[in-house]
């Protein structure tokens, strides 16, 4: 009660201050009114009694005041009084505070932003119920530089092993498909998985089920359960999905499951994955033989859950003995190298992968911490300026009786508001920034969203850093002796500019921090430049392709191929058109095989790695790769002649030891009987991977008696012209056939690049940010330094010092700090761009840009940094070339 | 000016609560029915009595309210509350402890 009471009491107090005072008014005013009634009744004249109440009475404003200091302020009140006092500084130094604000917004919100997605991509690992017990299985592979995978024969072999294993499951590498919906065909990612797949990984289904043993033998009807996300986002998070047909590929599958919330996939890298398919079903998709082939390019991760009190020491020693076996039982089929227990929450994604993928995450990280960084040493640079500048302020303060209590939690609630601002722009900023990002399309859906962790940690360290840096100055400055102070003396105390003070050191780190970032940000573009200008090998000027499915559409197979004939002929009949061909799936899809050359050993070591490209008669000539020797596919090739194919250079040297390798021969690994001959030899083409992958080959789909799926044309006019005529052409040809990809060649290119621009232009951004913040710090400093020095200027000029003299003192101080700081930055750089060439060390199967030292762009850089350093420093110093020296002298 | 004995602050408290303890009253009464009671021996100055005032309803020891005075005039009236009245028998107590004490001292030497 009596709390209640108490607390009451101070709320009014708080919010009703105005009354209180009327009311103390009001109160006093009746007591001396009383006293004056009592001193007239006792026989005084009015006037008398009054004076005399009044005389006992005593002042009447230091009882207020008494009254005042009896209720106490409590910490409410204090509180409020701070803010309020806070808030009118604030903004009363709007160009300060707005500064400030736009520099922790900014160093938050981007940060933020740029962390999510690195988040999304990299480090959004799924939390598993008892993550220790789950076992990542690889066969090593036949090639020692090559990527271990897994083969279905080789997972029944391993899912034997019960007493080891509680639960084994085998799922597929995401792969394409294209699926059905609503009447549009769209680009799906799927996952062949077994029926265990969701009690190994621990998890459930959300609704419905997932398949069950008579749905994973081979022939049954096809069921599949669709992702959780790509439930809500394509199929409007309706329960009634459950039941319905949809069709992938052309073939009708049942949905009877929706996947678990919060699971995108096997491969936690922020790739979301649109439906699972039982693994037997690849035989009703045409890719039978992935369930039977034993070497390791069937391209299946297998992943177990031990059982309890089985370790990971146990489970290897069994798989080594089971590697042996299989070697030993399949000379010519298995990779023969043993198997590989790993621990899965030892690795991110894969063993052999986890390097670059670490290296380029710890690198975008340092980046966005970059920017972080400077902006808040920028911060902390504003805040020392102006709290320096308070010096005086905060001495006249002490000197009428504030105790340093009181000034230190003044200055504190200041910070505390400042940062809270900034941080609050700085949320908003992230959000904006990762609603943007979202916008950026890209061929596979990633999970963007915003992280609350990161948001809570940036804002943490910008609040910390307001807090210790408004802190510093006050408590400093309430350290210091009041009478110089107050004199304007302080100045003369001041430490030389070149000396190391806390202030010089932050315009240093800065300068350097952001010349490193501009360097790093020159990394990515050198990367992207690299990739733009890479030969592609083939033309792309005039070359429009068009892309459809006819499986979708229940076409036979020979009715396909008529419609296709029939677009071909009419297609070149455009008038512009120089060639025309038909091939399947878009040009530059490759596909690894391995295959075994005639005349070598037909065992698995002597088998290379190459891959495929489909074609067709004409193809070569339509995309102008240059043929080298013997011919090119024609009408000849067909389903009922040999088998031929045409190679690249770098094929025909390496494996077959001569540029003109026609006549010679070769198979696939999977296929032993069939031989491959030679017909021609082809300059080699960029195949859409970073770094080519040499070993080409083109087979014919003709001669696989397959439908083909795409014509490309190339023109001698406008290939956007050329892309709407065939696109005229298909439809009055054949209405009901639906286009899954209409392009140019140069759009095609153009889109392919889209993620490593985004990249590059989100760095560049960066990188201008933290210029642009840099230089804001300059700003001020130099600003600072000038009207810190003004009496001195004054005196100089007055003694008759040339002008630029003077702007050339002020300035000298500052240049040499930005010069050690972009020295400094420049030496990072460097230290950087080799660090990454070495973690990018060419990884097995995937070669990644490596970047090279580019000493124009960091002169470049030290330009922009100098320039910068300019631009910052001509205001002020302007400022002090016109000062007036009489003013200055004065100035205090 | 006649002499104007100081009372200690705690006393203070004291006298005032136990002058409301009856029936409320504003301050200009309070002070007066102290001097009554004591048969002039203690006079509280307004200086002390409202800071006190204001100290004891800081507290919650006891309350204010507007009314209306013995001449219609606005007053702000204090009142014991509950607590109030437990925490004066406190201070009774306290006080008889403290006199007799003192007492016993000053008779001793």
């Amino acid at each position: 009660m009596r709390l209640w009471h108490i607390l009451q009491s101070r709320l009014r107090s708080l919010f009703f201050r105005d009354r209180r005072e009327s009311d103390l008014r009001e109160e006093l005013q009746f007591h001396l009114e009383r006293e004056t009634e009592r001193l007239q009744a006792s026989g005084l004249p009015r006037d008398a009694a009054r004076l005399h109440a009044r005389r006992v009475f005593g002042g009447v404003e230091p009882i207020k005041e008494a009254c005042r200091d009896a209720r106490g302020l409590s910490w409410l009140e204090t509180l409020a009084r701070d803010l309020r006092h806070s808030l009118r500084r604030l903004i009363r130094d709007w160009r300060f505070t707005t500064a400030a604000v736009l520099i922790l917004g900014l160093g938050i919100g981007a940060n933020t932003a740029m962390f999510s997605v690195i988040n999304a991509v990299l480090f959004r690992h799924a939390s598993l119920p008892e993550p220790a017990r789950l076992v990542d299985i690889y066969q090593r592979s036949a090639d020692p530089g090559g990527q271990d995978f897994n083969s279905y024969p080789a997972y029944l072999d391993v899912a034997d092993y019960t007493d080891l294993f509680a639960s084994t499951m085998a799922t597929s590498i995401p792969h394409g498909a294209t699926y059905q919906h609503e009447g549009t065909l769209r680009p799906a990612l799927i996952e062949n998985t077994t029926g265990r797949y969701l009690s190994v990984l621990g998890l459930r289904p959300s609704l419905g089920r997932w398949f069950s043993p008579d749905e994973e033998t081979r022939g049954a009807p096809v069921v599949t359960v669709l992702g959780h996300r790509t439930w809500r986002s394509r199929f409007g998070a309706d329960p009634a999905v459950i039941g319905r047909t949809v069709r992938i590929d052309g073939v009708p599958v049942l949905i009877v499951g929706i996947g678990p919330a919060g699971h995108n996939g096997t491969i936690n890298i922020g790739i979301v994955t649109d439906f699972w398919l039982p693994i037997a079903s690849l035989e009703a998709f045409g890719m039978a033989d992935a369930l039977e082939r034993r070497p390791n390019e069937s391209m299946f991760l297998v992943k177990a859950r031990l059982r309890d009190g089985v370790t990971v020491a146990q489970a290897q020693a069994a798989m080594d003995i089971l590697g042996r076996r299989l070697a030993a039982e399949y000379p010519n089929e298995d990779p023969g190298r043993g198997i590989r227990v790993v621990a899965s929450k030892d690795i991110w994604i894969h063993p052999q992968f986890d390097g670059p993928i670490i290296a380029t995450a710890s690198t975008v990280l340092v980046i966005v911490g970059l920017v972080l960084a400077i902006a808040c040493s920028n911060l902390a640079t504003l805040l020392l300026v102006r709290g320096a500048s308070r010096a005086k302020d905060i001495s006249i303060r002490l000197a009428i009786g504030a105790t340093r209590r009181q000034l230190v939690r003044q200055v504190l609630t200041e910070s505390l508001l400042l940062s809270s601002v900034g941080g609050a722009a700085g949320c908003v900023l992230a959000w904006w920034g990762i609603r943007w990002l979202r916008t950026v399309e890209l061929a596979m859906t990633i999970d963007l969203a915003l992280d609350g962790r990161v948001l809570a940690f940036a804002i943490a360290v910008a609040v910390l850093t307001g807090i210790a840096c408004g802190l510093a100055p006050a408590l400093s400055a309430t350290n210091v002796d009041l009478l110089p102070t107050l004199r304007g003396e302080g100045a003369a105390q001041a430490v030389a500019p070149r000396r190391l003070t806390p202030k010089n050191a932050l315009i240093i780190f800065q300068v350097s921090m952001s010349v490193l970032l501009l360097g790093c940000a020159s990394i990515f573009l050198q990367a992207a430049d690299a990739e733009r200008t890479k030969p592609l090998g083939y033309a792309v000027d005039g070359v429009a392709m068009l892309e459809t499915d006819s499986r979708f559409t229940g076409y036979s197979a020979a009715h396909a191929r008529t419609v296709y004939d029939e677009l071909l002929r009419q297609t070149a009949t455009i008038p512009g058109v120089e060639s025309a061909a038909l091939t399947r799936g878009l040009p530059g899809g490759i596909t690894g095989q391995r295959l075994v050359v005639e005349g070598t050993a037909g065992d698995r070591e002597s088998s290379v790695a190459a891959v495929m490209i489909s074609a067709g008669p004409g193809y070569v000539e339509t995309l102008r790769i240059p043929l080298l020797h013997g011919r090119a596919f024609d009408a000849r090739d067909r389903a009922n002649t040999p088998r031929v194919a045409v190679i690249s250079e770098t094929m025909a040297r390496v494996y077959f030891g001569t540029a003109n390798a026609v006549g010679r021969r070769f198979r696939l690994e999977s296929e032993p009987g069939s031989w491959t001959e030679v017909i021609g030899v082809v300059r080699d083409v960029g195949t859409g991977l970073v770094d080519s992958h040499p070993h080409q080959f083109y087979l014919s789909f003709t001669q696989a008696d397959a439908v083909p799926t795409t014509i490309v044309a190339r023109t001698s006019r406008d290939a956007a012209d050329l892309l709407a005529a065939m696109q005229r052409k298909l439809r009055d040809l054949d209405a009901s056939l639906p286009v899954t990809t209409a392009k140019t060649m140069a759009q095609a290119r153009a889109d392919a690049r889209t993620a490593s621009q985004a990249i590059a232009a989100s760095l560049v951004a960066l990188g201008t940010l933290g210029l642009l913040l840099a230089s804001v710090g300059l700003y001020a400093v130099i600003a600072f330094a000038v009207t810190r020095r003004s009496r001195e200027i004054g005196i100089r000029l007055a003694l008759g010092a040339p002008r630029q003299r003077v702007v050339w003192s002020v300035l000298r101080g500052v240049a040499g700090l930005v010069g050690i700081g972009t020295a400094l930055g420049l030496a990072l750089s460097v230290l950087a761009t080799l660090a990454l060439r070495a973690a990018y060390a060419p990884a097995p199967g995937v070669s990644l840009y490596r970047p090279t030292v580019d000493p124009v762009a960091l002169l470049a850089i030290a330009l922009i940094m100098g320039l910068v350093g300019v631009a910052a420093a001509f205001v002020p110093a302007r400022r002090a070339v016109l000062t007036d020296p009489l003013v200055a002298l004065r100035h205090d | 000016m006649s002499d104007q004995t100081d009372v200690l602050q705690g006393t203070l408290d004291l006298l005032i609560m136990r002058t409301i303890a009856l029936e409320p009253m504003h301050g200009w009464a309070i002070a007066l029915r102290i001097q009554q009671v004591s048969n002039d021996l203690l006079r509280v100055q307004q200086g002390s009595l409202y800071p006190a005032l204001h100290r004891l309803e800081h507290q919650g020891w006891i309350t204010a309210a507007w009314g209306v005075s013995e001449n219609n005039r606005r007053a702000r009236y204090y009142a014991l509350t509950k607590a109030g009245r437990k925490q004066l028998v406190i201070e009774v107590s306290k006080w008889d402890r403290l006199s007799a004490g003192v007492n016993l001292v000053v008779q001793r030497t």
